[in-house]
């Protein structure tokens, strides 16, 4: 190992621990203020940023959606509020355990804990929610808290990375080492980037090209890691992307079916979702969507089928979406209302199961540079 | 009010009523039995009440034949313990139509005591069968008598008369009649039970025919007061009650026989004493004060006629000309028809007027009209364009209708009186329905009497909420004059005024399990329809009984205020004492501290809140 390489494993290594410590100084202060109130015969309460449709505005200098400053006071005094309020602490408490204790969580796993607890949630996406709100709180993603989704998108390619979670610090893999690829999870998410050979990130919407890109060799024929987002991606593959991005230097390009949902899963990864509103450093606004595009529908005369009746409504509810008034987002969207019909990466198999990689592939890859 | 001799009169015979039965309520089986019941028990209670004796009414209905299907004969029976009637007056009582004794303006439940004969004749025409009375004034003799009714002649039958001894006074009536019970049953049941609703003073029972006993024991020991008979009101009265006053006015001449010359001699202390005339004269002067009419009549007859008693038993009067100043007489020792003159200068030829003419129209007002007094009457007079000192009984037909109709036009007459009503009182009421419901909330209120074109009448209503009534939304018991009205409720006065109100602004909303009396009394009743089952919406009535709905209501609302506070208070204490400690919990790890901070200071400023409603 390289004395560079050294030295950049231990600024990661002290910069993860100055972020624990300062999430669990976070988590301290705000217990604090409610154990006080407390103990001076005081109903708590804090404040929380709005998430009503309302508050939720779009940034065009940070070209991703941000809530406004509208906020609401939630008490515990207010009965209607008791039950969230407490459910929100436990969080807090758990999530501080998490932290302290360097362990990982999933949502799901959020939801069955509570239940340790005596904390009941009726269900998980109010368990969800509820974690949403810590978020709005502190401005942190939950992923800072060591609570992750559960994992459903993966990654290949020849990176070199180094785990920071307890019991394998230090610890270095190559992710070109496993064809089934590696699943993005808290350990991947939260590892060091040490280095690659790759020059551009592809990231594709569906588990089956993946495996077809990884059997192709993409990843050596074009110099690429490949990424499956698994249909939306989650945060922790948005925030790997935006690492690879960022800390590599690397190009990201997008590849979706060739409908609506494609068009926005590219523009999720690009400028975030009204969901995450309350987060910032989700997004990689650099990052091209390049195909399916509704005029490649057209163009590579692809096999298609209709649109449905709430595709239609999808689009046109884009089109109110500030972030779909111009370029390619504007006129694909208009593309598919025209043509009203859609298409999927696998249509390309009319023409060959290699057909995508040996053509359109390098065809868009060759397109994106003039993006 | 007992010192009233209950007077009997003889109106109209059976015939009419016999021909005309459906007016009555004895259309058909069904509502046959069910009227029967009814007009035997508000007798019985009626002959109770009259008396301030707590009733004890035992209804059965047995069937003749249970084997045999709907309609068949059934033998009805009412026994009370009420004062019983007189033995010489139960044949008339029973045995003819429209013989009554309840003929003064005073609130009862039945009128005119018709009912009861229309049963017995109903009964009578569809069995043949005898009606069997036991009375019993003095409790220790019964005289029992079994008769049918003669239709042609109005007149009783009787069967049967003996007598035995007894230890219990009352009244108990059986006959036979042709009924329906499995179509009047849940009517009857529903008539009993209402009616023991509002006769909370009475002990009801009712053995039906199935053989099931429905039992509503007294629930209070105090009568309500008793009305009393009392004189119309002006605005109450019409053209034929005036000329009918106008002739109860004007005394007849008495029969001057040897009753009535027995009594004169006594009320004079001459009983044992033959006076000659003129000191008879001498003594009646000293004693004018103290004589009845009648005396001072015959006394102002013999001053002209110059007899002593003895002449004054040979002779009959025949005529009294006022105009002519005449008598005339009949004597029979002659036997010849005789006149004398009279002297208009005499006192008691003022006397022989009065009597004769009548009364002057001024003495006639404010004696025999309840609410005038001679001010009034004088001004009556100058309103309607009579002379004060105008007799009543020389007015011609003309006249009298131009009497009758100034009574309705003139404006100053008081208010009529309502102690001739009987409402229930609050207290019995309220008692009444907290033993009947056993609510968690009840109130009660009887508003102050009022009138509708002369008739006095007051609401009385109560409202009971929640606790034991099981009924979903609100059920309304209707009353008049204590009698339940059962049917027929949608066209309902009452009904109206509570399908108005508004009671979601009264905290009452949804289905609230609400029960609401109510209870009208007047001399007349204002029925819509010749079933009595609902009262006409008149606008004084709707009135005051919408401001006892609503000042109840308003009572329920504080009430029902009060419970959500209440509850809400205890839900909100429960929450807290659930979640804080929790919050305590997690907080004090976030926090880094050891020790939990003191949130029982916040539960116990939660708790006085629900104490303090509570009280």
């Amino acid at each position: 190992m390289s004395k560079k390489t050294e030295n950049k494993i231990k600024a990661a290594s002290k910069k993860a621990l100055e972020k624990q410590k300062n999430i669990l100084e976070m988590l301290q202060s705000h217990g604090a203020k409610i154990y006080e109130d407390l103990d001076k015969g005081q109903f708590p309460k804090f404040s929380i940023p709005s998430r009503s449709v309302s508050n939720i505005v779009y940034d065009k200098k940070l070209r991703q959606y941000i809530l406004g400053t509208s906020s609401a006071v939630r008490s515990s005094r207010n009965t209607s509020q008791l039950r969230s309020f407490t459910q929100l602490m436990w969080l807090a408490f758990f999530a501080n355990r998490l932290t302290n204790e360097k362990k990982s969580s999933t949502l799901r796993d959020i939801y069955y804990s509570s239940q340790a607890f005596e904390i009941d949630f009726e269900d998980q996406s109010e368990s969800d929610n509820i974690i949403v709100d810590l978020e709005a709180v502190t401005s942190r993603p939950r992923e800072d808290f060591h609570i992750f989704p559960e994992e459903r998108s993966s990654i290949f390619g020849d990176l070199n990375i180094e785990y920071t979670i307890p019991g394998y610090e230090g610890k270095s893999m190559n992710l070109s080492n496993h064809p089934d690829g590696y699943a993005i999870g808290p350990s991947l998410t939260t590892a060091e980037l040490i280095d690659t050979s790759a020059e551009i990130v592809i990231a594709i919407e569906k588990g089956g090209l993946f495996t077809r890109f990884v059997e192709e060799q993409v990843d050596k024929k074009f110099k690429s890691i490949i990424i499956n987002t698994g249909g939306q991606a989650p945060r922790s593959t948005r925030t790997l992307l935006k690492r690879l991005h960022d800390e590599m230097n690397l190009p990201v390009i997008i590849l979706t079916d060739g409908d609506v949902y494609g068009e926005h899963i590219a523009m999720v990864i690009k400028s975030g979702s009204a969901n995450a509103a309350h987060l910032r450093e989700l997004t990689v606004p650099d990052a091209k969507w390049v195909g399916v595009w509704a005029t490649d529908i057209e163009k590579y005369k692809l096999p298609t089928i209709p649109m449905t009746e709430s595709d239609i409504k999808r689009c046109y509810d884009l089109q109110k979406d500030p972030r779909y008034l111009d370029g390619i987002w504007k006129k694909e969207l208009e593309v598919f209302l025209r043509l009203k019909r859609k298409a999927e990466l696998e249509a390309f198999s009319k023409y060959g199961l290699t057909n995508i990689t040996d053509k359109y592939l390098p065809q868009k890859l060759e397109l994106a540079k003039s993006l | 009010m007992s010192s009233i001799k209950e007077k009997f009169n003889q109106i109209s015979p059976s015939e009419f009523f016999y021909r005309n039965r459906d007016l009555a309520g004895f259309s058909n089986p069904s509502r046959s039995l069910y009227t029967a019941v009814r007009e035997f028990v508000e007798n019985g209670l009626d002959a109770c009440d009259a008396k301030g004796i707590l009733p004890d009414i035992h209804l059965t209905i047995k069937a003749v034949d249970p084997e045999k299907s709907d309609p068949k004969q059934y033998i009805l029976s009412v026994k009370d313990n009420g004062p019983g009637i007189e033995s010489k007056h139960v044949p008339l009582a029973f045995g003819t139509v429209l013989y009554g004794s309840k003929f003064g303006l005073k609130q009862a439940r039945g009128m005119f005591g018709l009912g009861a004969t229309m049963a017995i004749l109903y009964g009578q025409i569809t069995t043949n069968k005898p009606v069997t009375v036991k009375s019993s004034t003095d409790g220790k003799l019964l005289h029992e008598y079994e008769m049918l009714l003669d239709i042609q002649k109005n007149k009783p039958v009787i069967l049967k008369h003996k007598t035995k001894e007894v230890a219990r006074q009352g009244l108990s009536v059986s006959i036979f009649l042709e009924g329906d019970y499995s179509k009047a049953g849940s009517k009857i049941r529903d008539y009993v039970y209402q009616t023991s609703l509002i006769t909370p003073y009475a002990s009801i029972t009712f053995d039906d025919p199935k053989g099931e006993k429905f039992h509503y024991p007294r629930m209070i020991n105090m009568m309500p007061k008793s009305p009393t008979i009392i004189k119309p009101h002006p605005y109450g009265t019409d053209v034929e009650t005036i000329r009918r006053m106008v002739v109860e006015s004007q005394f007849e001449i008495p029969t001057i026989d040897d009753a009535m010359i027995e009594k004169v001699r006594k009320d004079l202390g001459l009983s044992k004493k033959s006076l000659s005339f003129t000191a008879i004269m001498e003594k009646a002067k000293k004693r004018w004060k103290n004589l009845s009419r009648q005396v001072r009549v015959v006394i102002a007859l013999m001053s002209f006629l110059k007899m002593d008693f003895e002449k004054l038993n040979k002779i009959r009067i025949e005529d009294i000309d006022v105009p002519n100043k005449k008598l005339f007489y009949w004597d029979f020792g002659d036997s010849t028809s005789k006149s004398i003159e009279m002297d208009s200068e005499s006192q008691y030829y003022k006397q022989l007027t009065n009597t004769v003419q009548g009364e002057t129209l001024t003495s006639f007002l404010s004696k025999k009209f309840q609410r005038v007094g001679p001010t009034t009457a004088v001004k009556f007079a100058e309103f309607a364009g009579f002379k004060p000192e105008k007799r009543v009984g020389t007015m011609t037909n003309q006249e009298l209708a131009k009497f009758s109709d100034s009574l309705q036009k003139f404006e100053d007459f008081m208010g009529p009186d309502p102690s001739c009503l009987a409402p229930l009182g609050e207290e019995p009421l309220e008692k009444g329905m907290k033993k009947f419901f056993k609510p968690d909330f009840l109130t009660v209120i009887q508003r102050n009497a009022s009138a509708y074109s002369g008739f006095p009448f007051v609401v009385e209503m109560g409202i009971a909420y929640g606790g034991e009534i099981s009924t979903r939304g609100i059920k309304v018991y209707r009353f008049a004059n204590r009698i339940p009205l059962l049917y027929d409720e949608g066209s309902d006065v009452v009904l109206k005024v509570i399908n108005d109100i508004d009671w979601s602004r009264y905290k009452a909303k949804g289905d609230p399990p609400l029960v609401i009396v109510s209870h009208i009394c007047s001399t007349r009743i204002p029925y819509k329809t010749a079933g009595k089952e609902n009262v006409a919406d008149r606008q004084e009535i709707e009135k005051e009984l919408k401001l006892a709905i609503q000042f109840m209501a308003r009572k329920l609302s504080v009430f029902m205020n009060k419970r959500g506070q209440v509850e809400a208070a205890k839900k909100r204490a429960n929450l807290y004492a659930k979640y804080i400690p929790l919050i305590a919990q997690f907080c004090t790890e976030l926090a880094g501290k050891k020790k939990e901070p003191n949130f029982q200071k916040i539960l116990q400023e939660e708790k006085p809140i629900e104490n303090e409603q509570k009280n």
